[in-house]
């Protein structure tokens, strides 16, 4: 009985379902069809908003976590890589390596993210085609265009690491037939990547929308980042030349023909100057107090016309980052409990001696010490009553980037002293004394400040700097509840400037020190502070205005010095990281006494010297690449 | 009680079978040799050159890099086959050779890699006195492709010794040199760090311009006490 009944149920069921109408046939719930997709320019706009979280950056705010040293994409901790800063965070060694790190290993910065320009082409085909009310013509070239804009700019970042790569615009579908040879393309050459994209972006930058938008590309977006591309094409196919054998490959895969140089400075000078005169960006001078004005000028968003292009972050809609969390000094930090952070950057004495003096000498601090705790090494002191007053007439710039001893962060002082020194009468000179954080000394008075420096200990500065740049000074910023909401600039107007002034510079042109001059002014120099312009005036301010804003390592490989500038010798003051402890002196009844003094030595922490090799300039192309498609040639010493 | 013996049956018996089944032998097959010029092996930076190995008939291509010493010679753990010895291009000091040579390991192989430098040292003296550490050699030029750029004297602590690793150097441009080669001094004043110690290493190198990597003498071993 029980079972008749249980087979009637099912009989029923059967009745009352089977004969629905395509029961079969239902339209998935989970997944978007073609046909929807693209006749839907919301959906196409969530598309396009996925592609632009996929482009590759270098030293964003992004990057894996656990970060070892055969990984390749780190983000921000690869500034620890470097010259302008150090790690001092954790001791782990996925972190840590980069303070012993012997050479830059071939597959740095190395790129082949075929996948997205993959996407990238089939979107555009898809649009191109499809016809539906809601996607008018106007609709579709707006998108067509932004998406060549993304392309573009993703075969810029291939072509700044791998050298030519092979130009794919189309789809490239396999047809099943067992040979696949087809779809293989040769590299083109460096010098006709840089074309396409110059032409991509002349073609698209009368189509783009977004206007005044800052996250997505509008028209000043495509020439900024037509100024920047072919900055670094004449500059290769200039100093690339000049070296005394010039990196190259037979079919001008790497390198670029010293006489197409002209070529490209004027198509990124003219590129710059549209964006300078047309009047839709503006230097950020918003705060009179030119240090704090440059460390809004990154941080600020509101009523900001200098910035032209940045990874936006909002803490109420959920997409923040640990940045502040990680580079907090130490003593403000908050987030003890889930301690992985704090000081993990610590700048390097060579970026901070990087600032001029506002009179317009080099930036070389006064009356160091050498550290080695002699009366030889303590000779040439200078004892100063505030720590601070070493950095007195410094570049603002120097203020509005770094936290050095005497600082304050979000209106906490910051207390960086490593130690003291006590006069030693039979020796004639100072003994010096270092302590653990937070140390008081037998004469009442502070050992070691709360945030330090220390020599080597984890979440602490090891070379007596902070990083104020990009530190996020609303409250909670630095909690992992909170977190930050600075977004990373990818273009702003300083850096155009910049390149104008750089272009102009290697054409020859008279303008090229006004635009250093507009920039030096807001900096906090006095209006034409300098007369005439050389090349390495141009460099370091380059260093200086663009510190940690991911272009370093970039413009040394273009101007062709990096294999110079780092060359991994110990003897080199370019290539070791270098740190400025500050003490204070213990000297009672003496007029020096309670007064500071600075030591200025190679880091212990870090132990190995910068080491770029000529393979470095183009990285290496992995090995899967080569083994699908035997008609790629490998990069020149690798 | 029946259940677990059962497991405990199939533990045992999978403790006793898999290891043998699963793994293969390590690589037993020594390949060692040099980098030689008129049978002479080349002195290097430690771990700075690299040549390839490659094996074709398997499914993946992958080189096996192999790492020069700095006295030229290298070594690798290989399974017995037919391989082929590449050079990285522009990689060593060396007229670059797009020459394979095929080997054929089965047990331990000796080989010996011929290469071109662009310059040798000859006839190098390395002594040291009152806390200086003279050298002097004569540079060959062996091929005309590249330039010189500079030559160096290296004084270190360890045997292990390069332009890289160094404790104290001292560098000549080939614009005090000339480019045509002959007979080279150098001197370095030893720091008390180093003149206060028992033995001291040095070594000379040669640089010709667009390689990363330079060309040494054998590293010498200089008694101070």
């Amino acid at each position: 009985m029980r079972n008749l009944i249980r087979l009637l149920a099912i009989f029923f069921f059967s009745m009352g379902t089977g004969c629905t109408k395509n029961w079969l046939e239902r339209e998935p719930e989970q997944i978007l069809t073609d046909q929807q997709l693209w006749t839907n320019p919301q959906l196409v706009k969530s598309v396009i908003a996925d592609y632009y979280s996929r482009l590759p950056y270098h030293t964003d705010f992004e990057g894996p976590y656990n970060c070892g040293p055969a990984i390749v994409y780190c983000g921000w901790k690869d500034y620890a890589s470097y010259d302008e800063a150090m790690w001092s965070g954790v001791s782990n060694f996925d972190f840590e390596f980069r303070n012993s790190l012997i050479d830059y290993p071939f597959s740095k910065w190395r790129l082949w993210n075929y996948d997205l320009i993959r996407d990238i082409n089939l979107a555009i085909d898809q649009i191109e085609k499809v016809n539906s009310p809601k996607m008018t013509e106007a609709i579709k070239a707006e998108y067509i265009a932004e998406l060549r804009y993304l392309r573009a700019f993703n075969y810029f970042e291939l072509v700044k690491r791998m050298g030519g790569v092979p130009i794919i615009t189309t789809q490239l579908i396999y047809d099943f037939e067992g040979d696949p040879s087809y779809l293989q393309q040769t590299r083109n050459s460096e010098e006709e990547v840089y074309l396409f994209i110059e032409a991509e972006l002349n073609d698209i930058v009368n189509s783009l929308r977004n206007q005044s938008s800052k996250t997505r590309a509008n028209k000043y977006t495509a020439l900024a980042l037509k100024s920047r591309a072919m900055l670094y094409a004449g500059s290769i196919a200039r100093y690339n030349s000049l070296m005394p054998a010039p990196i190259s490959l037979p079919k001008g895969e790497v390198g670029i023909p010293a006489s197409r140089a002209a070529y490209f400075f004027e198509s990124s000078l003219k590129a710059s100057r549209e964006i300078i005169s047309s009047g839709a960006y503006q230097l950020y001078k918003n705060n009179p107090d030119p240090a704090q004005n440059f460390y809004e000028m990154i941080s600020t968003k509101n009523n900001n016309k200098e910035v032209i292009m940045a990874v936006d972050y909002s803490v109420s809609q959920g997409k923040r980052h640990l940045f502040t969390l990680e580079n907090i000094p130490r003593s403000l930090r908050k987030d003890v409990e889930n301690v992985s952070g704090s000081s993990a950057l610590s700048p390097s004495l060579n970026l901070v001696e990087s600032f001029e003096y506002t009179d317009g000498s080099p930036g070389i601090l006064k009356g160091v010490g050498t550290g080695s705790n002699t009366a030889e090494g303590q000779k040439s002191w200078i004892f100063y009553d505030k720590p601070e007053d070493i950095f007195k007439n410094k570049d603002p710039r120097l203020a509005g980037t770094i936290l050095y001893p005497g600082s304050s962060f979000a209106g906490q002082a910051l207390n960086l002293q490593a130690g003291v020194y006590v006069w030693n009468a039979t020796a004639g000179k100072y003994d010096r004394v270092e302590g653990g954080l937070n140390t008081q000394y037998s004469d009442g008075g502070r050992l070691t400040g709360g945030d330090g420096p220390l020599h080597n200990e984890n979440y602490v500065s090891s070379t007596g700097f902070y990083l104020k740049k990009y530190l996020d000074s609303s409250p909670g910023a630095e909690t992992s509840a909170v977190r930050s909401e600075v977004w990373w600039i990818q273009f702003r107007l300083g850096e155009v400037y910049l390149n104008a002034a750089e272009a102009a510079f290697e054409l020859g042109q008279a303008d090229a020190v006004s635009y250093i001059n507009t920039l030096r002014e807001r900096a906090g120099f006095g209006a034409g502070s300098l007369a005439s312009l050389s090349q390495e005036r141009i460099r370091n301010e380059r260093k200086v205005e663009l510190a940690f804003e991911d272009h370093r390592v970039w413009d040394l490989k273009r101007w062709r010095i990096a294999h110079e500038v780092w060359d991994g010798t110990a003897g080199n003051p370019d290539a070791n990281i270098f740190a400025l402890f500050p003490y204070r002196i213990v000297r009672p009844g003496h007029a020096d006494h309670g007064k500071y003094v600075f030591d200025k030595f190679k880091s212990t922490r870090n132990t190995r010297p910068r080491y770029f090799r000529f393979g470095n300039y183009y990285s290496e192309i992995p090995q899967s690449v080569l083994d699908n498609n035997p008609k790629i040639v490998r990069n020149p010493f690798h | 009680m029946k259940i677990q013996s059962l497991i405990l049956g199939f533990f045992l018996l999978a403790l006793c079978m898999a290891c043998e089944k699963d793994n293969y032998a390590p690589p037993a097959s020594q390949l060692k040799g040099s980098v030689v010029y008129n049978n002479q092996p080349i002195g290097l930076r430690s771990g700075g050159v690299q040549l390839e190995l490659w094996q074709s008939g398997f499914a993946l291509n992958r080189k096996i890099p192999v790492y020069i010493n700095q006295d030229g010679s290298f070594s690798t753990a290989l399974f017995d086959g037919t391989y082929k010895l590449t050079f990285v291009s522009g990689n060593g000091p060396w007229v670059v050779s797009k020459d394979t040579i095929l080997l054929n390991v089965k047990g331990d192989t000796q080989v010996s890699v011929p290469v071109k430098p662009f310059f040798i040292p000859k006839e190098e003296r390395i002594s040291v006195q009152n806390g200086k550490v003279s050298a002097s050699m004569t540079i060959e030029r062996v091929d005309n492709l590249r330039t010189l750029q500079n030559v160096g004297l290296y004084v270190g602590t360890t045997a292990i010794l390069d332009n890289i690793n160094n404790k104290q150097k001292t560098e000549v441009t080939a614009a005090t040199i000339g480019q045509t080669g002959g007979p080279v001094s150098l001197q370095v004043t030893l720091p008390a760090s180093l003149s206060s110690r028992n033995y001291i290493f040095a070594r000379l190198g040669i640089r010709v311009s667009g390689v990363n990597e330079m060309i040494f003498s054998p590293v010498v071993k200089l008694e101070l006490k």
